[in-house]
């Protein structure tokens, strides 16, 4: 392992890296892999990693020390940026035992669905963060009047929440009614042999709401048939997209893995934007993607790579190591429908790019 | 006024419109169609696929096809085959090649015919770098360039004989650049010094300091990433190159300027096709989409949305185009011919001024000087134009009878198109670029060649002298209409000898090609709510002038002299929005004609012939495809001719064999 490390160790100095940026395996504590993918992918989403060791330096000030997930993983990611060396491991131990401490589905050492865990992790230090405002704004802070939503607000709604909006036009009376829901990732169903841009895509079409499924128009005042569409009114920071791919069998009574092969661009941006009004369309640039190996929920491993100044990496636990860009398409998942095993994405996560001339 | 197969039929309800709504739906894989001029149908001949041992549809190495006259060549996980190949005509044993070469560590990526005289050569780039020039009918040579990878290590994407020429040749590389190779020159063992030589917007082009004595002759880095693909203009005037960096770069292969881009909308662009007359680029990509892109106005002008995922090959049907006689586009077409000599002659004396005496622009100077560099040298100029065009075959253009009618109406302008595209979806789109959306807006000057001969080379001092052009100038362009209008005027043939024609259709009509071009309209964009093209034309138009009223500031600014901009001018962000990448609802946004899925793997081919068309995809399948009303022709009598609503699966043993 110490030969693969300094093997990175010289790649990076090849590329005359000057920067400096860590890149360390985490140790894996018995099908912890489902964690450890999620950490990295979330490492470096730049953002993110910069409030998490915002949190931390502020901490250290105030010294609040009472452990939390988010303190927890603070210390893990502040451990990792403050290292003297560019590559080697970390134990995210501390943070795992509180992990497991503080939710019993993750209190085993059964292999894990990362999305939950992606999902449960963001929601959790969003609660945090928001209690310690609540906490902190007991006085003169209380008085300008924001909305319960809005005092809410955290750095991970600002990273990661975008806005749905669910338009329903009532084809009785042609009235439209729309109502808004926050994301902070979008689940996506896929398809074989398809983009997940145009997975996306679908996600929007239009939808008839017919027979049991009549929608109650407040204007007519009665179920009537109408047309309903789900399209992208906020664009996020960053656009985290869950891949569907385990999907429940009634006949076998577990959920079974779709490796159905959905291509991924490096760049992309969304076809179903609200309206085009109020700014141009975000770019959005992959940064991370965590990759489920095996064949299904809790059976088999999860991997990530991440891009990083230029270049992508691949960390699998411990193992971190250069990877080549034509790579990627290892991971798009495969086009035999007999075959449910594969090495296939699974979280995908993209950064809104700042214009050239704005940076 | 005259009107194609394409044009006859006014009915619309045979073709299939994909609703891109429909999903979840598992869609059987398609062995015939219907579209407006037929129906088209697998050639079930037993031969006509191949299948190919020890593939894994999970390599990436996309299969291809060449096509040279009877000869086809592709290439299949780390072989590559020459086989002889008659279409529909005759049964083709794609198992029993002339040539057949197995790779060992690498493989082959892609290949190109040049055939003269009645030598074969074929050009083969391979997964590491190197480049094998062979005929495979003799047998006699093969030669390897960039043995020693030395010149380049990437992978070779794409290798494309230079148009008229015997032995230059360009490769471009997954390393973002491409390199102009002499046949008779050696590679040298040690990495070439390179010198600048021009630079500009995105692209700067390098000679090797040994000036012409070692191969590549000229080293071209352009954008970012790797350049997918690379086609010239079927008038040889123009190169254009698609990149990962999600642009279409459109140079005067001459001059070496820049002279258009695009910008995907998102993504890399993967692959690239000229119209037949040199007037449109269709590119398609990462973004699902296809975009056109026209020379004459030098902006986006449409874009395709209908696959479901990434767009591999784009190919025009110069066979199932609508072409119509106008008087005037005659005149309009000679007063910009007349200028372009002039122009063309000024940038060549302005390059020869900087490269001294670089191999392939001293050959426009002298034609006595490096006679093996003309690129005219091997016969009349249509025989050029077929062996390097993926278009058109050569047979079909000189058997074909209406060609000497055609002389006669020289001034026939393509007022439709129609171009097909594969994908990694596994389906085939066919699409219609109607006069409506190629129409320029009112009062727009216009500013590029109308028609190009498929010869330009034809204007070079060189060539004037031969004694196959007429050296002047007038007559020249003449000519050059003439060439073009002789591949109009093939698209013809099928329908004038076609059975598929109504009776009552009146080509002399204007009606009836009116009421065509409506109904085509409306079809193609009735299902598109969002879609801010409509066929109230006079708005339509409206929008574009709005739209692109930074079209031709923007050509303008191509000047070549301006890299120190060049990071800022590629920004997306800023590009979005102008002539280069328009938003989404800025141009008309088409809808296939159909649609359908035909294989069980990523599709990696797409090439059209008169009478069929060859699709071939990842597994190592090819695919023929007959044209409506073509079943006569073919001398083994194919499995009974279905009812055109019949829509059977393809049968089981497709499937299987992939190992
Ligand atoms: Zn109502």
């Amino acid at each position: 392992m110490g030969g693969n490390i300094s093997q990175l160790e010289k790649e990076l100095n090849c590329e005359s890296l000057t920067v400096n940026e860590h890149y360390f395996g985490l140790v894996n504590f018995g099908n912890s892999c489902y964690c450890n993918s999620v950490l990295q992918a979330l490492y470096f989403c730049r953002p993110f990693r910069q409030k998490v060791l915002e949190y931390k330096a502020k901490n250290k000030r105030v010294s609040q020390n009472k452990e939390t997930l988010l303190t927890c993983l603070a210390d893990l990611y502040h451990h990792i940026a403050t290292q003297k060396k560019k590559t080697g491991t970390v134990a995210p131990k501390k943070f795992i035992a509180r992990l497991k401490k503080e939710n019993v589905v993750f209190d085993n050492f059964l292999q894990q669905d990362a999305h939950e865990f992606f999902n449960y992790l963001l929601n959790t230090i969003a609660d945090l963060l928001a209690a310690e405002k609540s906490g902190n704004q007991t006085g003169p802070t209380d008085n300008n009047g924001k909305n319960n939503s809005d005092s809410n607000r955290t750095w991970i709604q600002d990273i990661f929440q975008g806005t749905l909006t669910n338009e329903t036009r009532c084809l009785n009376c042609e009235s439209l009614s729309s109502k808004d829901e926050d994301f902070l990732d979008l689940s996506v169903e896929i398809q074989q042999n398809t983009s997940i841009t145009h997975c996306l895509r679908v996600f929007s079409n239009t939808e008839t709401l017919s027979s049991e499924h009549k929608y109650y128009c407040e204007n007519c005042c009665s179920k009537q048939e109408a047309q309903k569409r789900m399209r992208i009114k906020k664009l996020p920071m960053i656009l985290a997209l869950h891949l569907k791919r385990f999907k429940y069998m009634e006949s076998q009574n577990r959920h079974t893995k779709i490796s159905y092969r959905v291509v991924f661009p490096l760049e992309l941006r969304l076809f179903n934007k609200a309206s085009n009004k109020g700014g141009d369309d975000k770019l959005y640039d992959l940064v991370a993607v965590v990759i489920h190996c095996g064949p299904g929920p809790n059976r088999g491993h999860y991997i990530t790579i991440v891009k990083s100044f230029g270049f992508w990496l691949l960390f699998d636990d411990e193992m971190v190591e250069k990877m080549d860009v034509s790579s990627i398409e290892d991971f798009y998942g495969i086009t035999s429908d007999t075959q449910k095993s594969s090495e296939s994405c699974y979280i995908l996560l993209y950064q809104a790019r700042e214009s050239m001339l704005s940076s | 006024m005259n009107c194609s197969a394409s044009a006859g039929q006014d009915s619309v309800s045979g073709a299939t419109l994909l609703n891109p709504s429909t999903t979840g739906k598992e869609e059987t894989v398609k062995c015939q169609f219907v579209t407006r001029e037929g129906t088209y149908k697998l050639f079930k001949g037993d031969n006509c696929r191949t299948t190919v041992v020890g593939y894994t549809p999970q390599t990436n190495t996309p299969v291809k096809c060449s096509f040279s006259g009877d000869l086809i060549c592709f290439n299949a996980a780390k072989e590559l085959y020459v086989c002889n190949y008659k279409g529909i005509k005759n049964a083709t044993d794609l198992n029993n090649p002339i040539d057949k070469r197995s790779y060992k560590g690498l493989y082959p990526t892609c290949h190109d015919f040049n055939v003269f005289a009645d030598n074969v050569h074929l050009l083969v780039g391979l997964s590491a770098g190197q480049i094998q020039l062979m005929d495979p009918i003799k047998k006699e040579f093969c030669k390897l360039y960039n043995e020693e990878r030395v010149i380049d290590k990437t992978k070779v994407t794409c290798i494309k004989w230079v148009p008229g020429s015997m032995n230059l040749f360009l490769v471009s590389h997954s390393s973002g650049q491409l390199y102009v190779y002499k046949e008779d020159l050696p590679c040298g063992s040690t990495t070439p010094h390179y010198q600048l030589f021009k630079q500009g917007e995105g692209f700067a082009i390098y000679t090797c300091k040994t000036k012409s004595t070692r191969n590549p002759l000229y080293r071209w880095v352009i954008g970012e990433g790797s350049i997918n693909e690379i086609a010239f203009s079927p008038c040889s005037k123009y190169l254009a190159t698609v990149s990962q960096d999600g642009f279409l770069r459109v140079f005067n292969y001459d001059t070496m300027e820049l002279v258009g881009r695009v910008r995907s909308y998102f993504g890399g662009l993967l692959c690239i096709c000229w119209s037949p007359d040199s007037k449109f680029v269709v590119v398609g990509g990462e973004d699902d989409l296809v975009t056109v892109w026209s020379l004459q106005e030098k902006r986006v002008i449409a874009r395709g949305q209908g696959h479901k995922s990434w767009v591999n090959v784009v190919a025009f049907d110069p066979y199932t185009t609508t072409v119509r006689d106008a008087v005037d586009s005659a005149n309009e077409a000679f007063g910009e011919e007349s200028e372009t000599p002039a122009t063309r002659s000024e940038n060549i004396s302005h390059s020869l001024n900087d490269s001294n005496h670089l191999q392939h622009h001293s050959s426009t100077s002298s034609s006595s000087t490096i006679p093996s560099l003309n690129r005219n040298h091997c016969g009349s100029p249509s025989i050029e134009f077929n062996n390097h065009s993926t278009h058109l075959t050569c047979n079909t253009v000189n058997k074909s009878p209406i060609i000497n009618s055609s002389r006669n109406s020289p001034s026939s302008i393509i007022t439709s198109y129609r171009f097909g595209s594969v994908g990694q979806d596994t389906q085939l789109c066919l699409w219609e670029l109607t006069e409506d959306i190629i129409k320029q807006p009112v009062g727009r000057s216009r500013t590029s060649i109308l028609l190009h001969s498929p010869t330009n080379g034809s204007q070079h001092p060189l060539n004037s002298s031969s004694s196959h052009v007429s050296s002047s100038a007038q007559q020249s362009a003449y000519c050059s209409n003439l060439t073009s209008t002789d591949k109009c005027h093939n698209t013809l043939l099928p329908s004038q000898t076609g059975n598929c024609l109504p009776n009552n259709c009146n080509y002399l009509d204007p009606d009836v090609y009116t009421d065509h071009t409506t109904n085509t309209i409306s079809s193609s964009t009735s299902s598109t709510g969002n879609n801010s093209f409509t066929n109230k034309h006079g708005q339509t138009r409206k929008e574009h002038k709005k739209n692109f009223s930074l079209a031709s500031r923007n050509s303008d600014k191509n000047s070549l002299n301006k890299a120190s901009h060049s990071k800022l001018n590629d920004d997306p962000i800023k590009l979005l929005g102008t002539s280069i990448c328009p938003r989404l609802d800025e141009v008309p946004l088409l809808e296939p004609l159909i649609c359908k899925k035909i294989a069980h793997e990523r599709l990696t081919a797409l090439v059209f012939k008169e009478d069929f068309f060859v699709t071939a995809c990842q597994e190592g399948y090819i695919f023929t495809w007959v044209r409506p009303n073509k079943w006569e022709n073919m001398q083994i009598a194919p499995s009974p001719i279905p009812s055109i609503d019949e829509e059977a699966a393809l049968v089981d043993d497709n499937e299987s064999t992939v190992v």
